[in-house]
C-alpha cells in the first residue's frame, strides 16, 4: 500500500495506513473497497471525548502508543495447548481465530448439512465471493465509525456462515477468539452470517487472551423473512487488551435475533450493537452484563432502528463497576414514522461498589410514530441494603453475601441463555470473576 | 457442656435513628437459658427497632448500655458474627431478593455457621434430607425452595419461611419480630408448632408481638410491656390476658 495519499489525514491515523492491507491476490473489488474505507479511517481519525458516541471511553492510550495490525507473515502456527478457561467445553462445532487468522488445527468445522456455508473470510472470498461482497461493501458503520473503517481497510480473516432457507443448524457453533500474546498488535476480523428465510442458528463467540492487543472486530448479520439466531458472545480478554468490536444486525420481517454478551474481563471494552428492525414484525432482544474492577472499562451501545411496524426489542443490560472502573450504557431506540405498532422496552441496571467507580447510563427514545408503547429504565445504586442484611442476619460473611448478591444482579441476563450447559459454563466464568474481584 | 444460664442481658440500652429520633430509652431485659419471653407494645413503642439493634442492622446507634449475650458483649460484634454465635432474628417484613436460590443460600448459611462451630460442612444429599424433614414439619412445599428468596411468596408463606430457616439454624436465641402478624389461624398453628419445636434448655427465645394471639399457642415464661421505649411493666403470661382486656393505656403513656 503507497504511503502517498491524497486525502486529508489524520495524524494518529497514520501508523495504521502504513500497514499492509490485505493479502496479495485478493480481487480488485477487494481492493478498492479497503482504500476507500482507509481513506475514511484517515478522515475521520479517532473519535473525540467531545462527541456523545465515544465520550465514555478513555483511548488516550491507543492514541499515545499504536497497536499496528498484525500483518498475515507474522501470524505463527498454533502451538499446542488446552483449550482456555473461556472457551465452552461441551462445544461440537468450533472455528478458531488466533491473532485475527483462521488456525484449521485449533478448528472443528465438523458435520454441516451440505447447503451450509461455513468457513473462514479469506476461504470465502476466493470462493464465495457472492456471499460475503454485500458486507464487505460499506455497512453503515464503516461510514460513522473510524475504527468500523480502520477494521473494513486492513481486516485479515473471520468467519463466514450462510444458512440457506428452512434450514436449522442444531448444534450451537462456538468461533474461538484467541491473542496468543506473541505479538503486541492489533487484530481485525470481518466476519458475516447470512441466514436465508424461516432458518435458525445459533452462535457462541468467545474472545480471549494473553498479552497486549487491540482487537477491532466487525460480525454483520442479515436475517431473512422469518430467520432467526441466537448469539452469545462472552469476553475475557487479557488486562492489557483493548476490545472494540461492532455487531451489524438487519432483520428482515418476522425475523428474531437474540444476543446476549458478557464483558467480564480486558482493559478496555465496547460492544456496539446496531440493528435494523426493517421487516414488519422483526423481533430483537439484546442482553448483556458487564463486570469492571480494577481500572477497566467496560461500554455497551446500542442503536435499534425499527423501520417497519410490529417490530418488537427488549434491552435489558446489567452492569457492575468497582475499585475505579468506568461502565457505561448508551442506548439509542428510532421508531420511525411508518413503524405503528412497535413495542419496544430498554433496562439499563447498574451497581456502584465503591467510591472511586464510576457509571454512565444513558438511554435515549426517539419515536415519531403515534401508536407505539416505548419504555426505558436506568438505575445506578449499590446493594441492596436490605438483602445483604438477611443474608448477614444468617451468618453469611460480608464478602460471600456481597458476592452472592452481585452474582444474582448479573446473572439475569444469563438466565435466558439456552442450552443449559451453555447457560451454566457462563455462569461458571461469571463466578470465577467475582470470585477474585477484591472490592477496596 | 456448660451452657451460662444468663443468656441475655441487656442494660439501660438507649439507641437513636439515623436522623436523631431517640427510640429506645433505657431497656432492661434479662433472659435465661429455656425460657420464652414476649414483649408487646403499640406501634411505635421500640419493638422493631429492639429486634434491629440486637440483631445488629446499620442505621441505628446506642448511645447508652450494654447488651450481654452468653457473656459476650454483643454491640461489639458484627451483625454476621452474631448470627453465627446463635442470634438468629425472623424479620416482620422479610425482603425479597431474585436470583439468590433459596436453598442454596440457607446452605450457605448453615455451613458458615457449622464452620464457625467447628462442625462438619452439610454436602447436598445431607442438608436435602435435613431440609425436607423440616418442610414436612412445617407444611412447606418443596417449590418454594427451588425459588429465589422470598420472591412471590405471599405474607404467610414469608413468615413460615423464617421459621422453616429458624429451625434448620437451631439458633440458641431466636427473636421472633411480629412473626404473627398477618397470619390465619392454620398458619399461625403452623407457626406456633415450628416456635414450640424450638424450645430447649439450652435455648432462649424472645417473641415480640403486638397481639396476644400467639402466646395461646407459644406460652411464654415472662411477658413485658414496652411502652415509649421502655419496659413499664413484666409479669408472667396473666399479663398478656390483662393487655388483651384493657389495652395498653392502662400501663403509661403510649407516645
Amino acid at each position: 500500500m503507497s504511503a502517498v495519499v491524497d486525502f486529508p489525514v489524520k495524524p494518529e491515523t497514520r501508523p495504521y495506513l502504513e500497514a499492509v492491507a490485505g493479502s496479495p491476490g485478493e480481487p480488485e473489488w477487494l481492493m478498492q473497497h479497503r482504500r476507500r474505507a482507509l481513506a475514511r479511517f484517515a478522515e475521520l481519525g479517532f473519535p473525540s471525548r467531545h462527541g456523545e458516541a465515544w465520550r465514555y471511553l478513555d483511548l488516550r492510550p491507543l492514541e499515545q502508543a499504536p497497536l499496528r495490525p498484525l500483518a498475515a507473515t507474522e501470524v505463527e502456527a498454533a502451538r499446542a495447548g488446552g483449550d482456555p478457561a473461556s472457551a465452552w467445553p461441551a462445544a461440537g462445532l468450533r472455528l478458531t481465530l488466533l491473532d485475527g487468522r483462521f488456525a484449521p488445527e485449533l478448528s472443528r468445522l465438523g458435520e454441516m448439512p451440505a447447503t451450509v456455508w461455513f468457513g473462514s473470510m479469506r476461504d470465502a472470498i476466493v470462493r464465495r465471493p457472492d456471499l460475503v461482497g454485500e458486507a464487505l461493501e460499506a455497512l453503515a458503520a464503516d461510514r460513522d465509525q473510524p475504527f468500523a473503517a480502520l477494521n473494513a481497510g486492513v481486516f485479515g480473516d473471520g468467519f463466514t456462515l450462510a444458512v440457506p432457507e428452512g434450514v436449522v443448524v442444531e448444534p450451537p457453533i462456538e468461533i474461538l477468539h484467541l491473542a496468543s500474546g506473541r505479538s503486541t498488535a492489533s487484530f481485525h476480523t470481518r466476519s458475516l452470517v447470512t441466514l436465508g428465510a424461516a432458518s435458525r442458528v445459533r452462535l457462541v463467540e468467545i474472545y480471549t487472551g494473553e498479552g497486549r492487543y487491540w482487537r477491532n472486530d466487525v460480525v454483520a448479520v442479515r436475517l431473512a423473512r422469518g430467520a432467526a439466531i441466537d448469539r452469545v458472545a462472552l469476553v475475557e480478554e487479557a488486562d492489557a487488551a483493548l476490545h472494540l468490536a461492532v455487531f451489524d444486525a438487519t432483520l428482515g420481517p418476522d425475523a428474531r435475533l437474540s444476543s446476549t454478551a458478557l464483558l467480564l474481563a480486558g482493559g478496555t471494552l465496547r460492544h456496539d450493537a446496531v440493528v435494523r428492525c426493517q421487516g414488519e414484525g422483526a423481533r430483537c432482544g439484546l442482553y448483556g452484563a458487564y463486570l469492571a474492577a480494577g481500572r477497566q472499562q467496560a461500554n455497551f451501545v446500542t442503536t435499534l432502528d425499527h423501520c417497519a411496524p410490529r417490530g418488537e426489542t427488549r434491552e435489558v443490560f446489567k452492569g457492575v463497576a468497582a475499585d475505579r472502573a468506568h461502565g457505561a450504557f448508551q442506548g439509542r431506540i428510532t421508531v420511525r414514522p411508518n413503524a405503528q405498532k412497535v413495542d419496544a422496552h430498554m433496562l439499563s441496571r447498574n451497581l456502584l461498589l465503591g467510591a472511586h467507580a464510576a457509571v454512565d447510563t444513558k438511554p435515549e427514545l426517539e419515536i415519531f410514530a403515534d401508536d407505539v408503547k416505548c419504555s426505558h429504565g436506568a438505575t445506578v445504586g449499590d446493594l441492596d441494603a436490605t438483602a445483604l442484611f438477611y443474608l448477614l442476619s444468617r451468618g453469611i460473611r460480608r464478602a460471600d453475601a456481597r458476592r452472592m448478591l452481585i452474582d444474582a444482579f448479573l446473572r439475569e441476563p444469563v438466565d435466558r441463555v439456552e442450552p443449559a450447559s451453555l447457560r451454566d459454563h457462563l455462569l461458571a466464568r461469571l463466578s470465577a470473576r467475582l470470585a477474585v474481584l477484591e472490592e477496596t | 457442656m456448660e451452657f451460662p444460664s444468663l443468656m441475655l442481658e441487656i442494660r439501660n440500652l438507649h439507641a437513636r435513628l439515623g436522623d436523631g429520633r431517640e427510640i429506645l430509652k433505657g431497656i432492661d431485659l434479662a433472659v435465661t437459658a429455656g425460657e420464652v419471653h414476649a414483649i408487646m407494645g403499640p406501634n411505635g413503642s421500640g419493638k422493631s427497632t429492639l429486634a434491629a439493634v440486637l440483631a445488629g442492622r446499620e442505621g441505628y446507634e446506642v448511645t447508652a448500655g450494654e447488651v450481654t449475650y452468653l457473656g459476650r458483649d454483643l454491640l461489639a460484634l458484627a451483625a454476621d458474627e452474631r448470627a453465627r454465635e446463635g442470634l438468629f432474628l425472623a424479620f416482620q417484613y422479610p425482603v425479597e431478593i431474585p436470583g439468590v436460590n433459596n436453598m442454596y443460600f440457607l446452605r450457605a448459611a448453615l455451613n458458615a455457621q457449622r464452620r464457625h462451630r467447628g462442625e462438619p460442612e452439610l454436602d447436598a444429599g445431607q442438608f436435602l434430607r435435613a431440609v425436607r424433614a423440616k418442610l414436612k414439619e412445617l407444611e412447606i412445599g418443596e417449590d418454594l425452595l427451588q425459588r429465589a428468596v422470598n420472591v412471590g411468596f405471599s405474607g404467610g408463606e414469608k413468615k413460615r419461611n423464617e421459621i422453616f430457616q429458624m429451625a434448620m439454624l437451631e439458633p440458641r436465641l431466636a427473636i421472633l419480630d411480629e412473626t404473627d402478624s398477618g397470619l390465619d389461624i392454620d398458619a399461625l398453628r403452623v407457626v406456633a408448632t415450628g416456635v414450640n419445636r424450638q424450645r430447649r434448655s439450652d435455648r432462649a427465645i424472645i417473641l415480640i408481638t403486638h397481639y396476644q394471639r400467639l402466646l395461646n399457642y407459644v406460652e411464654p415464661d415472662r411477658v413485658h410491656v414496652l411502652l415509649a421505649g421502655r419496659i413499664v411493666e413484666s409479669g408472667d403470661k396473666s399479663l398478656a390476658l390483662e393487655l388483651e382486656r384493657g389495652g395498653y393505656a392502662a400501663f403509661g403513656s403510649v407516645g
